[in-house]
């Protein structure tokens, strides 16, 4: 079974077309992400799912369930992490979690939080106030409360936004481990370098859908710059950035023993992204 | 049912750790019943001491009440924590229980406050069951309090949306519904006015447990419209507390 199915979603907001007749699947197990620049669409996209707005149209199936419709049963398997924090300052991070946890029934509530806590490095300061954290802790407070009834899904709005680099890389270290025990990710990100670490991966501006792809094969797309220096002379070409594709234009030389350099310039995964989003702009000014 | 308790406490838990909350809460009151005595005081002896001190003891828990929840209530949707409880699992229903169960729990403690004080600076002597026939009317106006401030909230985006409420609330209470001037005596409209906020029927309560003769059939029209006040404002609430966007 897929984990998310969407058809022909679409949400408007007065004259803005949030989310343009998406659509999309996600099978389960797998960090998938959206990446998109601010006002994409992304949140809205998030809270259809988690059944938090009302499409204008279309459908999205969670789990096999409707969001609206079946919410007392989707709601026992899904986990959610707003784009803010949405936590409560004047109780601790340990009060917080149980307060979240207690919508659900779950076995040992003190135990996971316990639990829970020690996995996202949150032990120490567990008994003290949510309002007295960074944002990065409180980060990890919100992502324990969207993850402690053991969702099968769990839905997190930029879980990585603002938050310093050895921290994200303890987050993705968390997610990775969580898919690892098969909880399928759905997040969603504006940091295009956070591609590569996504299973899957679909590019949204403007409520639409421009590429949907695993990070090898977007990272395919790009171009990459060969430049040999021939005789002291340097000579630059534009090849595609697949290993066969160096290899090809390297055969056409015979490498030859007057090469004295060989230089090759890759595109980024943010250019690659960037000049998606860029074609996409051009179409729609024609 | 389990539900409502636990948001009950989460509130309280919550309260309990805000300072201003606490000092707006309980001691406010206090200063403003003092500073109402020292007021009284510096009236000529024919003014009515004893009709209002109840009454404005009710007011001030209405007042606060109202405030607090709305405000409490508005901070949950910008936090964006009302929309998490709800895809947690907790219901409209269930929400809405818990903030009335968890003020309830609190103006009880509040009117407990206030309700000694004044009886202790004006020289009330009341019977002990018509001190707690005027406790029920309180608690009766406390929970149309924190339904008021549910209804309201909804229409908030931001906590400084329920600031207008803030007077439209307290001088139509004061002036118009019988607290210290007689709504007899009011031009039609105004006792009209007077006539529609809930206040008016605590108060009316209020002025006729004072009497020696009271039996409850003279106030049991007011004690309907105060309870109807609670179903209806509940009704509306539960409307406009949405879930979804
Ligand atoms: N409640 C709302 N009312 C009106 N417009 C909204 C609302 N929420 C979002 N939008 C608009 O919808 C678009 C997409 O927003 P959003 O989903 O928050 O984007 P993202 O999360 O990708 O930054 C934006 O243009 C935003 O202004
Ligand atoms: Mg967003």
């Amino acid at each position: 079974m897929n984990a998310i199915e969407i058809t022909n979603l679409s949400k408007q907001y007065g004259k803005i077309l949030a989310i343009n007749h998406m659509d999309l699947v996600v099978p389960e197990g797998m960090i998938y992400g959206i990446v998109g620049s601010n006002g994409a669409g992304k949140s809205t996209l998030i809270k259809a799912l988690v059944g938090s707005l009302r499409p204008t149209s279309g459908a999205a199936r969670v789990l096999g369930l409707d969001p609206l419709n079946e919410k007392w049963e989707l709601r026992k398997q899904i986990g959610y992490m707003p784009q803010s924090p949405a936590l409560y300052d004047d109780l601790t991070a340990r009060e917080n979690i149980l307060f979240f946890g207690k919508a659900q029934s779950i076995n040992e509530l003190g135990k996971r939080t316990d639990e829970i806590l020690e996995f996202t490095e949150l032990s120490a300061r567990a008994s003290d106030k949510v309002g007295t954290f960074s944002g990065g802790m409180k980060k990890r407070v919100s992502l324990c409360c969207a993850m402690v009834h053991n969702p099968k899904i769990l839905f997190l709005d930029e879980p990585t936004a603002a938050i310093d680099p050895h921290l994200k890389i303890l987050l993705w270290r968390l997610f990775r481990k969580l898919a690892q025990s098969g909880v399928t990710i759905f997040l969603s990100t504006h940091q295009m370098d956070e591609v590569l670490l996504c299973d899957k991966v679909t590019i949204m501006s403007n409520g639409e859908i421009l590429a949907t792809d695993t990070p090898q094969k977007l990272i395919g797309l790009g171009k990459s710059r060969l430049t040999l220096t021939v005789n002291g002379i340097e000579k630059s070409t534009t090849i595609g950035s697949t290993s066969q594709n160096l290899a090809s234009e390297l055969q056409k030389s015979g490498f030859d023993p007057k090469i004295s350099s060989v230089a090759i310039q890759t595109e980024s995964i943010e250019e690659i992204i960037l000049s998606i989003m860029n074609q996409r702009e051009e179409e729609i000014k024609r | 049912m389990n539900h409502t308790v636990i948001i009950a406490q989460r509130v309280l838990i919550q309260l309990k750790g805000d300072r201003r909350f606490l000092m707006l809460y309980f001691i406010a009151p206090v200063l403003i019943i003092y500073f109402l005595k020292l007021l009284i005081d510096t009236l000529p002896h024919f003014v009515p001491v004893v009709s209002i001190a109840m009454p404005i003891c009710a007011f001030i828990v209405h007042f606060l009440s109202f405030i607090l929840c709305a405000i409490l209530l508005v901070q949950e949707r910008t936090r964006g924590t009302l929309e998490r409880m709800m895809i947690a699992g907790y219901s409209k229903t269930s929400i809405i229980g818990g903030y009335t169960l968890g003020y309830f729990g609190l103006a009880t403690f509040q009117s407990l406050i206030a309700f000694s004080e004044s009886i202790w600076l004006f020289h009330l002597n009341y019977s002990f069951g018509t001190i707690l026939f005027m406790f029920i009317v309180i608690w009766l106006l406390s929970v149309v309090s924190v339904m008021l401030g549910i209804f309201i909230s909804t229409f908030a985006k931001h906590e400084a949306h329920v600031l207008p409420f803030i007077p439209l609330i307290i001088f139509p209470s004061v002036f118009l519904t019988g607290l210290i001037i007689d709504s007899d005596k009011l031009p039609l409209w105004a006792e009209l006015i007077g006539d529609c906020l809930p206040i008016h029927y605590a108060i009316n309560i209020l002025k006729e447990i004072m009497h020696v003769d009271y039996q409850v059939v003279n106030t049991l029209a007011d004690f309907v419209i105060l309870i109807g006040y609670i179903f209806g404002l509940l009704f509306l609430a539960s409307f406009t507390l949405r879930e979804t966007e």
